[in-house]
């Protein structure tokens, strides 16, 4: 017991002086980071290992770990073909160009804007396929490829397309809840309809479980022959 | 229906006021086969999910090759699976032989027997659902039962979905019967063959929603609230 309380103090004041944040193992110190720097990356996992292989890799290992750096930081700033801005962003963007200042992200919009917009990098213009080719819904026959409405990747076009989306939906759901009230509604009568005795034996409800073979809808339907085979 | 005397005049003598002839009742049994495909998929909303699906891959962050590279081919072998999906408009659609199970694989399909019918006048065949009158058995459900294995052969395949009958309809004395009487319809499902051997009737004939509302056109309005899709 004496042994377990002993290091707390020494640890508690380790603590406190140089935190350390739980994820990366570096140090926590978030009042000194200035946005634009590039982030100190935690060293524990390039460690180099070995007192003996430190003669041979240490000329090769920091050309690798440039380039696994190099990895690192394409990934973690990936672009994207349109920026996410919100309005009082792009107002300051438009206020930094009149001072001349202009920031790597937006340099390299206006680089995308030149090379031809979004096709370049990869958002198709005319309406992409869902689902792997050959299976997807139009070739399966599950839309009718003619009668979807035409439309540009515009915020309007998106909200028109939504208050369709929405009005349809809504009412094929209003539509189904009046169907199965009802259905609800004539099993009632129906049972009131009953002779005494027989509404008795109605009004027992059914609690054996539903077969568990009972077909379930699919994508595609199953071969013709195939269920015979299967008994 | 027969009762025993003794409760035959005890209903005549009794002050309980309903009327005091046995009321006659008919089970029948609506049996569906649920679809096997999803259904159709509107183009409004089609067109909903593929735009939202573009605009949010405009946002989407594009990585290095090399990185995409890593996680291709660290996962499992290429394999290519050839498969050819069935057609969704089988042939029972292209010749719209309409005692085939295959037919309206989206839709659901309910089971019409050709023949004689209880409320029919005498000998003259029409089209029904299978029904029986009902005889002292323990349960309306029983009966429906009976009824239904007597014009399939097996209960094995189907599925009685609850004790109380969907919905009733009070028929009007035609042709033989000479009193109104009570139609009582209980639902089940087939589960999971695709041939049924139909005996004790002359046709049998499997129907989609709006067919059978051209089969009954007198109760057409009951049917389909009764019948959703």
């Amino acid at each position: 017991m004496i042994r377990i309380s002993k290091p707390k103090p020494l640890l508690t004041l380790t603590h406190q002086l140089l935190q350390r944040c739980t994820v990366s193992g570096t140090a926590k110190g978030k009042a000194k980071l200035k946005s634009g720097q590039p982030l100190k990356r935690s060293k524990i996992s390039s460690k180099k290992g070995g007192p003996q292989k430190d003669g041979d890799s240490s000329g090769q290992g920091g050309r690798i770990q440039d380039e696994k750096q190099r990895l690192y930081h394409e990934c973690l700033n990936a672009p994207t073909p349109v920026r996410h801005l919100t309005p009082r962003e792009r107002a300051r963007e438009v206020e930094r160009e009149k001072m001349g200042l202009m920031s790597k992200e937006r340099q390299r919009e206006v680089e995308i804007l030149k090379k031809g917009g979004r096709k370049a990098l990869g958002v198709p213009d005319d309406p992409m396929i869902i689902g792997t080719p050959g299976l997807d819904l139009i070739t399966l026959g599950l839309v009718d490829a003619d009668k979807i409405p035409k439309y540009e990747l515009t915020v309007e076009d998106g909200r028109r397309l939504a208050k369709e989306y929405s009005r349809v939906l809504m009412r094929k759901h209003r539509a189904r809840q009046a169907a199965e009230s009802t259905l609800l509604r004539l099993k009632k009568e129906a049972i009131e309809a009953l002779p005494e005795k027989l509404k008795q034996a109605a009004l027992v409800p059914d609690l054996a479980p539903f077969p568990a073979n009972r077909f379930m809808a699919t994508l595609t339907p199953p071969i013709e022959g195939y269920i015979e085979k299967m008994y | 229906m027969r009762r025993s005397l003794a409760s035959a005049a005890r209903q005549l003598a009794g002050t309980r006021g309903f009327c005091s002839k046995p009321e006659k009742i008919v089970a029948s049994v609506l049996f569906e086969r649920l679809p096997v495909v999803l259904p159709k998929i509107d183009p409004v909303v089609y067109a909903f999910q593929e735009f939202s699906f573009r605009w949010r891959q405009q946002y989407r962050r594009r990585y290095p090759d090399e990185f995409l590279d890593m996680s291709k081919s660290k996962g499992k072998g290429d394999y290519q699976i050839e498969y050819v999906p069935a057609p969704r408009i089988t042939e029972a659609d292209k010749t719209n032989d309409k005692k085939s199970l295959q037919r309206a694989l989206d839709r659901r399909l309910y089971l019409l027997l050709y023949g004689n019918s209880y409320g029919a006048p005498s000998g003259k065949p029409v089209w029904h659902f299978p029904e029986k009158v009902y005889e002292s058995e323990e349960t309306l459900r029983k009966c429906a039962e009976s009824a239904l294995n007597s014009v399939i052969g097996d209960l094995s395949d189907t599925y009685f979905v609850g004790n109380a009958p969907m919905g009733h309809m009070v028929m009007q004395p035609t042709g033989n019967v000479s009193e109104p009487y009570k139609q009582f319809f209980f639902k089940s499902q087939v589960i999971a063959t695709n041939k049924f051997n139909i005996g004790k009737c002359k046709d049998f004939i499997w129907v989609t929603k709006d067919e059978l509302l051209e089969y009954f056109p007198e109760q057409a309005e009951f049917l389909s609230k009764m019948i959703i899709s």
